[in-house]
């Protein structure tokens, strides 16, 4: 039985600095795409709601806010993902060798209930660009050593694939969050601080 | 990914603890470049959390620091000191290493009784799953620090929990404080009288006029309860629990305390307290998060090699590995300041205790974040015990972490000794209704909240406290706020961070801190707002 409740995904972009993971998310969310490289300034998380198989989930797209350049990302930043996404320049084979140690990085800091089943989509960014320095056989074959993960070749200068592969993260996240917290619904209860007064339904009233 | 750090800043914030990182935060939000670097490979100095794996491993204190540098026109001094730093008095497990029948039988049978045989390999094994706190904080639901979460929006990098009980010590058992309304009015241990003589006095602690405490000026606010004609338990309720007070607390600082706790009740849960899911170390990212959104560089795990001062003993810059690099303002964790120029001599100490038992203190049939607090007995200082759940993020299911502290007068063990000998089973294996402790971890930590950190040797130097005993991050946050004002004087203390949409819908103008240079057409009308009545309709 799918639970009618609104649905709230939190999705994480990885991989390393200049590989256009702002780009990607702002191409996505704002359909706009900035050529000035800047070391992420401003970029917190985007939202998008999103239809996956006749349901409305909302896509919280968190961005590193630069933290991943010194290798400084806290583990706070890992909480409660749906599903990560790595990011690589197929322009560029270092940023194609580190994606081992993101996935690692983040099954470690944010272990996942099953560290096996967890959605992972890759994307291989700036196909717009030459030289080429991956193939795609070269990721495919990556991706199918990690447990088929997706695999999406992307342009976020030319908006190429890029509506494709997050319509692909959204369903990835939607399963994921479906069979675990759920099923276990881990933390109910969480409080959200908002500006709104949030009376929590237990609250009492003051005792004065 | 090897890259140097750029080598010209507004500001070095050194050490990622509370204080240092809201002073990021703050600076970074008003466009300040700023570095914010630590030595450490994780977040929050003396304020962080660590899982049962690393906790073992905790460093303990500086090691040994070369000397002062007088080069040409320049003195660099080296980083660290020996005075602020955590003391270790024991860490010990108190269950075998492992089950060497588990092995032999692995039948279902044998799998559900193990449940609750742990072991050190068992928990080491789910470490990840613990989240343990050097300084554990809660957070009154109207003070000062969930103001300023919502006030600067950095309430959207972190979740809470309310703290569903609150205990006390009485007549040799636990007992529920009621602290709301419905719980004076359901509780049986209070008569209908007494809950008159309750309601009225926390109504007047609240609204009482000036001459409601004339003539207490110079007078406890025990004398104040007992001249109200309440009951020795009543007293005992409103004193150590709500008031939080000793016996000698004055009457006046009584009734503030108690105005602090009752005016974040009925906010959110039953009790003042919000508890930061996953534990207090999250906070600190947050802010770190919030100062690198707009701009803030972060480095861990960096080796700092050096401060440079000129002859006039004004900041220039640090020296980071081998690199360079040079800032207006320097601002830095206690632990971090130069040997010799710390001239402040610790005299106080927190004395900390954390516990990974089996189960609770008072078991109910569904799971608590209770508040303890236990009261002076025998010239003994009141603890404060904090015990968290699985639901907190911090332990797994079946297990709780509790923390114990007070006031250091001995050493860790011998003051907490009596309040933890009535809680918990005495020896180990020995089976009562009493939790047992599998897990024990002694130390005490600097209280360096009531210092003067003023460093008038150095210009453009400003030192962070450590966590203090507060139960909130008042002090915390006055200090941060200080610091900030005295390096910039005229700027807004965290104003409100916009929202990540608001920031692009300004850039669509011009002045867009993304700086779009290029901008694709096809933007979609109104789209968030179909959505969102569609989403609507699916709620229905």
């Amino acid at each position: 039985m799918a639970t009618r409740k609104k649905v709230l995904l939190k999705v994480i972009i990885l991989g390393d600095s200049g590989v256009g993971k702002t780009s990607l998310m702002n191409q996505y969310v704002n359909k706009k795409f900035s050529n000035q490289y800047k070391a992420t300034i401003g970029a917190d998380f985007l939202t998008k709601e999103v239809i996956v198989d006749d349901r409305i989930v909302t896509l919280q797209i968190w961005d590193t806010a630069g933290q991943e350049r010194f290798q400084s990302l806290g583990v706070a930043f890992y909480r409660g993902a749906d599903c990560c996404v790595l990011v690589f320049d197929v322009t560029a084979p270092n940023t194609f060798k580190s994606l081992d140690s993101w996935r690692d990085e983040f099954l470690i800091q944010a272990s996942p209930r099953e560290p096996a089943d967890f959605p992972f989509v890759l994307l291989g960014n700036k196909v717009d660009l030459e030289p080429r320095a991956i193939s795609t056989k070269r990721a495919q074959q990556w991706c199918q050593s990690k447990n088929n993960i997706p695999y999406f070749e992307t342009s976020a200068k030319e908006a190429l694939n890029v509506e494709q592969a997050f319509q692909s993260i959204a369903r990835n996240a939607l399963t994921q969050q479906s069979q675990s917290v759920d099923l276990y619904n881990e933390f109910p209860d969480q409080i959200k601080l908002t500006n709104t007064t949030n009376r929590n339904s237990n609250g009492d009233s003051c005792a004065c | 990914m090897e890259y140097d750090l750029p080598s010209d800043f507004d500001i070095i914030v050194v050490g990622t603890g509370m204080v240092e990182s809201i002073v990021s935060a703050a600076a970074s939000r008003i466009g300040k470049r700023v570095l914010h670097i630590d030595s450490n490979s994780y977040y929050g100095g003396l304020w962080a959390s660590f899982n049962l794996d690393s906790i073992s491993k905790i460093p303990e204190g500086n090691r040994s620091q070369p000397v002062v540098e007088n080069k040409e026109n320049e003195i660099v001094y080296p980083v660290g000191n020996d005075v602020f730093d955590l003391r270790i008095h024991s860490q010990k497990w108190h269950i075998p290493e492992s089950n060497p029948e588990k092995d032999v039988d692995e039948s279902d049978s044998a799998v559900a009784q193990e449940e609750h045989e742990w072991t050190q390999e068992k928990l080491l094994k789910i470490s990840r799953k613990f989240n343990i706190d050097l300084a554990p904080k809660l957070h009154f639901a109207k003070g000062d620090f969930v103001e300023l979460l919502i006030s600067s929006n950095i309430a959207r990098y972190s979740e809470f929990r309310s703290v569903s009980r609150i205990l006390t010590w009485l007549n040799g058992s636990l007992e529920i404080v009621p602290c709301s309304r419905s719980d004076v009015f359901s509780s049986n241990r209070v008569s209908v009288i007494e809950k008159r003589m309750l309601m009225k006095l926390l109504t007047s602690c609240v609204d009482g006029d000036e001459n409601e405490f004339k003539g207490y000026e110079g007078k406890t606010f025990q004398s104040y309860l007992k001249d109200r004609k309440l009951t020795e338990n009543l007293i005992h309720y409103v004193l150590y629990a709500i008031a939080m007070c000793t016996d000698d607390t004055l009457c006046l600082e009584g009734v503030e305390k108690t105005k602090r706790f009752l005016g974040s009740l009925g906010r959110f849960g039953k009790t003042p307290f919000l508890y930061s899911m996953y534990g207090s170390g999250e906070i600190t990212q947050a802010f770190c998060r919030l100062s690198a959104v707009f701009g803030g560089i972060y480095a861990l795990n960096q080796s700092l090699n050096g401060f440079i001062y000129d002859n006039d003993n004004t900041f220039k810059g640090i020296i980071c590995g081998k690199q360079r690099i040079n800032a207006t303002h320097l601002v830095m964790s206690l632990e971090k300041l130069p040997k010799e120029i710390v001239d402040f001599s610790t005299t106080e100490y927190i004395s900390r205790a954390i516990f990974i038992t089996d189960k609770s203190i008072l078991e109910d049939e569904r799971e608590h974040l209770t508040l303890l607090l236990f009261p002076p007995v025998d010239r003994k200082a009141a603890c404060v015990v904090l015990e968290l759940g699985s639901l907190t993020g911090t332990c797994p299911k079946g297990l709780h972490i509790v923390h114990v502290f007070t006031k250091q007068t001995v050493n860790p063990e011998d003051d907490l000794k009596h309040c933890v000998e009535k809680l918990f089973c005495k020896r180990e294996g020995e089976s009562n209704s009493s939790p047992s402790i599998l897990w024990s971890f002694y130390f005490s930590a600097p209280n360096t909240f009531s210092q003067k950190l003023e460093c008038e040797k150095l210009l453009n130097t400003y030192v962070c406290p450590g966590p203090d005993l507060d139960l909130d991050y008042d002090p915390a946050i006055e200090r941060a706020k200080e610091i900030f004002e005295r390096i910039y004087s005229n700027a807004e203390f965290l104003p409100r961070a916009p929202d990540p949409e608001e920031i692009i819908i300004e850039g669509e103008d011009n002045n867009n801190i993304i700086n779009e240079t290029e901008e694709r057409a096809e933007v979609p009308a109104d789209q968030g707002d179909v959505s969102s009545e569609l989403a609507h309709e699916d709620d229905t």
